[in-house]
Order: C-alpha cells, then structure tokens, then sequence
C-alpha cells in the first residue's frame, strides 16, 4: 500500500521530469501573455513558426548527424552558401528570360541539388577517411563560408524578382472578411477590413521536409541503422548494416536541410549573404539537445528537436514583442542548453 | 609555404613583416594555448572566442566609466585591466563546476556558456557597438615595441626616441613588439608547466585515461575546473590584450568563429581531440602555419576570402597525416 504510493508519486514526478520541455513551452507562453497582452493570438503563433523557418530546419539538419554521434559544425555556413549561390542561380535564370516563377523554382531546385555535395565530402572525411567530424564539418564550414564570400564579394545579392518575396511571405489559405477563401493570394477588399492570413507558406514548405524525413527517421530501416550506428558503431558494423554508406547519407540529409533554410531565407528576405546563418550553429545544436538527443549518439526524435526549436522560436519572438533586446534570447538559449541536460541527467529515461 | 610566400609577393620574407604576422595574431596565439590545455584533457571550450571580446568590451567599458569620473589615467587603466582579467575567470569557473559537478558535457557547457557570454557582451556594448572612450594612452602599451634602433644613434627601451619624428619614424627599426613579448611569455609560462610540472603531467594523464587518473589519486574533478580556469582567464588577457591593441571593445562578430580557428590551430599543432596529446610548441607551430597563410595571401594579392577555405582545407589535411603517421608528434 505504502509503497505503491511511493511508486506513484515518483512515476508521475518522472513523467513530469521528461515531459518538462512540454510544460516549459507552456510556461514561457503564460508568462509572454501576461507581459504582453497581444501575444495568444493566432498571428502570434504563426510568426513565431514564421521566424523560426530557418531554426526549425537547421536543428533537423543538426539532429541527423548527432544522432550518429557525430557533430555538423558547417550548417549555418551551408546555409549562407546556399543564400548566395541560389539568389544567383535565380537572378542567373531570370536574366535567360525564363518567368520570374519558373527561375525561382528552377534556382531551388538546382540549388538543392548543388546543397547535396557539402554534405557528400563531409560524409566522406568522416566516414572513408576517419577525420574527426568535428574537425571535418569545421573544414566545409571554412570552404563553404570562402566560396560565398568570393562570389558576393561582401555584398548582398540582390536583383532577384519580386515575386520571390510575395511566395516568402505569403501564406497558404487567406479568410476575407465575407468568409471567401482564397488559396496563395491575399484577396482585394476594402481599406480598414483583415483578412486573415493562415499557414504561411515558407512554414508549410519547411514542416513538408520535416515530416518525410520524420517518417524516414522513425517508420523506415535506415532510422533505424542510423539510431545503432550512433548507439554502438562496432555493433551496427558486426550486424551487417552499411555504416559507411549510411554516415554519408546522414551528412548529405544534414547539408540539404541546411541548404533547404537558406531558399527558405532567400525567399523572405529576397537576398543572400554568406554570414546569413552564422549565429544559428548555436541554436541548432541547442533545439536538438533541448529536445532530449546526448551528444553521443544514439537517442534523439524529429518531434522533440521540433519542440525544443519551438522554445528557442518563442523565445525569440516573444522577447522581441515584449520589447527586449536580443542580448537576452543568447543568455537564455545558452542557460535553457545548459539546464536541458542537467534536468536530462535527473530523469535520465526521457527518450525511451 | 614561407618559401612560396616569399616568391609570390615582395616584402613577405622581411623581418618586420614577420613582427607584423606575430602582433597581429597575438590573440590567436593565446587563445590556442587556452584551448591546448582544455583539448588535452579531452574536452573542449567552445567560449573562449566569447570570452575574449567579453574581456576587451567590460574593461573598455570600465575606463569609459571610470575615466568620464575624473580618475587619474594610469589608475584608470589598471583598474579596467584588472575588472576584465577577473570576470573572465567566470565563465571558466562556471564551465568547470557544470562539467565536474553536474557531468554535463564539456560540448554543451561550454557552448552554453559561449551563448551567455555573448548576451553580456552585447549588453555591455548596447548591441554591436564597439566601446569607444577609454584613454588613448592605452594604445602605446599595446602598440609599442620593446626595443628601438636608430642606426645612426641610439638604442631606446620601450618607448620611441624623444626626438623623432613622424616623417623620420620609417628610418628607425622597432624591434620585439610588446605584443611577441606577453606571447611569449604567456607561451612559455604555460608550455614551462604542462612539460616541467606535476600539474602538467596531471592534465595529461586525465586525457589520456580519465578513470586510470582518478584511481592513480589524481583529484581530476578539481583539476578540471583550474583547467577551465586558466582557458579562460588566458582568453580574457588576450581580449584585454586586444583592447590595448585596438583602443576599443570590440564585441566577437557572430561569424568570427575564433574559438573554432584556435581548436583548428591545435590539431593543426598535432594535438588529438580525445585528449591526452599535444604541445604549446605544437599549437604555436600551428596558429603561425595559419598566421603565415593568412598573410602571405594577403601579400600576394590574394583575395583574403581564400583563406576561410585555405584553414579548411590545411585542417582536413594536417588531421589526415597525423592518421597515417600517428608517432610524428
């Protein structure tokens, strides 16, 4: 009797111990309603995944090496990288004459393709060669990081088409006042009404890659290999499955991400610059250890890094409506990365 | 690649080029020491790059405030040096007690601690801001040179003749900047007690076997937080350091990555990041390997932006060799 209690009372602390991330992501949104009465709105919402875009794809970029036990120091240079070749390439097939929508797609598409090789050599080093991924990845970040600044020369691109900036900021699904719906272009009303704007579309592209590699990393057998790879290499080597090939495709997902943020910056900020993601290393690798993954490898879930970039996203948003600067979203990221294994160490089965 | 350098572009095999590369990467040089000591353990200290321009930015910021209040200047500057020298003992102090005390990995505390420090730094310096207003004298400490030669006159210590000339100051040779001077000796402090002392031999027995360490009696939990410590406390002379150099706190830029460019100086120095191997000698062989290139592009007119993918590729390259012979160092 007694000591079923005990059992009890010390599974539920348990479930709050692993769930505390949920519960954090709760309470940072009272305490931002309280100080700011506009914040629990729709609209806030959907700018903290709006402005949160490019966090939400580097930290999946960042969750498929670590899950390897690896490290990728060069997404937020890839991503810059892929700013500036892509605005290029778009600029490049708008002054061929192709439409302004056709060159757009026709620079991302080349431009995710062209995203793959980073990855590729990253992949390589580590897995042929044994180079160290961090002493790799901090290579292609160098390489990555000359190569954008040779072909801007220190300045942003610029010239690309207009429209680039309608799709970045568009949404999806628009309301107008009367109830009519129309899909991508916000209808014509009259001065003084809203129209509600819903999904926007740079969120819907990213949340699209987000949820087929989710799929890949937690329904199919290359999650799987990638989740032994990380747990125990020499196992996974023993037990037949093509660690190397596997490592290679894990860095190849990772740079695509990286390069799949820097369209998404491109498109709502119509430029790119090499320095476009620099400061993002550290929340990358933070939203995935504040979801719950071990630097060593082995642990870690699309859905929780999603949640653990969601409290950097709101963070940085909520910070900004209330007014403060951005001196204070460093200070905490870097204390919540802190606390998030500290708390990890207490409840230490929160990925089972 | 000196030799290289010295063909591409005339005046790079000169003496006081040679001063140059070393006063210009003195903070480079400290901070690969720093970081020496901590990858030798087997770990890593991702914020010393923020800890530098933390130091460089508070002690700018303490001589603005306390020279605005009418304090005699050379107080002033003593008062700022020793203001920044001891916060930077802090974040080393947290990083040590977060990796000892609550196990959390090296990686994580101190990009943690790279994330905070940056939020002080842009605090102190009203975002992005570099810190104007601390006297100006501070420049002749950090600029200054140990030794100068008139050919035709005199030899003078420390500070240039009294009756030189700005016109006439080409002709004399300034020798041993004040810059290769603390170089040097913080590099020699530092390569004196991890090769002569028990402390030394210490830090290198944790990294090469953390468990034998502890049953050899080693108290390694202590020793590692005076490890993160002295990273530390290095970095912060190295961004008091370049305050003298510069006149300004400079806040460390989001894309400047120094922390990384000295982890890259020390594998370079052939140093292994699982610990337990590497030499300040070796790390100071590495960051003029990167100084050098750095600035023989330069001279040869090559685009300074080459060099982002030289380090990359130097790196890659010098871990690949260290692999194929791993008895060189």
């Amino acid at each position: 009797m007694h000591a079923d209690s005990v059992n009890k009372t010390s599974s539920l602390q348990e479930r709050l111990g692993r769930n505390w991330i949920a519960i954090f992501i709760v309470l940072l949104v009272v305490l931002f309603s309280v100080s700011a009465r506009a914040f629990f709105s729709v609209d806030t919402a959907q700018l903290i995944f709006f402005n949160g875009t490019e966090v939400f794809l580097l930290a999946i970029a960042e969750l498929f090496v670590i899950i390897t036990g690896g490290i990728d120091l060069s997404v937020g240079f890839v991503m810059g990288f892929s700013t500036v070749v892509s605005s290029k390439l778009i600029v490049m097939f708008a002054g061929m004459g192709l439409s302004p929508l056709a060159s757009i797609l026709a620079g991302s598409i080349v431009m995710m393709i062209i995203g793959l090789l980073p990855g590729l050599v990253n992949g390589w080093l580590v897995a042929y060669l044994r180079v160290p991924a961090f002493i790799a990845t901090f290579s292609m970040l160098g390489v990555t990081h000359g190569i954008s600044e040779l072909m801007t020369q220190g300045i942003p691109t610029k010239n690309l088409p207009s429209l680039a900036g309608i799709i970045g900021n568009g949404s999806f699904l628009y309301i107008a006042p009367n109830g009519a719906l129309s899909f991508f272009a916000r209808p014509q009303v009259a001065r003084g009404q809203t129209v509600i704007a819903i999904l926007p579309n740079m969120v819907v592209f990213a949340f699209a890659f987000i949820l087929l590699f989710a799929f890949i990393l937690g329904k199919m057998k290359f999650g799987r290999h990638l989740y032994a790879i990380g747990g125990n290499i020499d196992a996974a080597i023993r037990s037949g499955i093509n660690v190397k090939r596997d490592l290679i495709k894990a860095y190849v997902i990772s740079s695509f991400f990286a390069t799949l943020a820097g369209l998404s910056y491109v498109m709502k900020y119509i430029t790119g610059k090499p320095d476009a993601g620099a400061n993002m290393l550290l929340e990358a690798i933070a939203a995935v250890v504040i979801g719950g993954a071990s630097m060593a490898g082995g642990s870690g879930t699309v859905g929780r890094t999603i949640l653990g970039a969601l409290v950097i996203a709101i963070l940085e948003t909520g910070l900004r409506i209330i007014g403060m600067q951005t001196f204070m979203t460093y200070i905490l990221v870097g204390a919540i990365l802190i606390l998030a294994v500290i708390i990890d160490q207490v409840f230490p089965n929160r990925n089972r | 690649m000196i030799v290289i350098f010295s063909f591409a572009g005339p005046g790079f095999f000169d003496i006081v080029n040679f001063q140059n590369i070393i006063h210009l990467s003195t903070g480079t040089f400290l901070l690969a020491a720093a970081e020496t000591l901590v990858v030798i353990t087997g770990g890593i200290d991702l914020s010393i790059g923020y800890v530098y321009g933390l130091a460089s930015v508070l002690g700018a910021k303490v001589m603005q405030i306390l020279g605005a209040g009418g304090m005699p200047v050379p107080l002033v500057i003593v008062l700022g040096s020793l203001a920044a020298l001891l916060v930077s003992i802090l974040p080393g102090l947290g990083n040590g007690v977060l990796i000892t005390r609550f196990k959390v990995p090296p990686f994580i505390a101190t990009m943690g601690m790279w994330g905070i420090c940056n939020g002080v730094t842009l605090f102190l310096s009203d975002g992005f801001m570099p810190v104007m207003g601390a006297p100006s004298q501070i420049n002749d400490i950090g600029n200054s040179y140990f030794l100068y030669i008139d050919p035709s006159k005199t030899v003078s210590f420390f500070s240039k003749p009294p009756y030189i000339t700005l016109t006439s100051i080409r002709n004399i040779r300034r020798l041993i900047p004040n810059s290769l001077f603390l170089t040097l000796l913080v590099l020699f402090i530092l390569g004196f007690v991890m090769s002569r002392t028990r402390f030394g031999r210490h830090t290198y027995a944790i990294g090469g076997s953390m468990d034998a360490a502890v049953r050899a009696g080693i108290n390694v939990d202590r020793h590692l937080v005076m490890i993160y410590v002295i990273s530390s406390f290095v970095s912060g002379i190295a961004g008091l350091f370049n305050l003298f150099q510069t006149g300004i706190g400079n806040y460390t830029p989001s894309g400047a990555n120094y922390e990384l460019m000295a982890v890259a100086a020390v594998v370079i120095g052939g140093a292994s990041l699982t610990g337990g191997k590497g030499r300040i000698m070796g790390t100071a062989v590495g960051v003029l390997v990167l100084a050098v290139l750095e600035n023989g592009l330069q001279i040869a007119g090559i685009s300074a932006f080459y060099r982002y993918i030289g380090v990359g590729v130097l790196l890659t390259i010098a871990v690949i060799i260290d692999r194929a012979f791993p008895d060189m160092f």
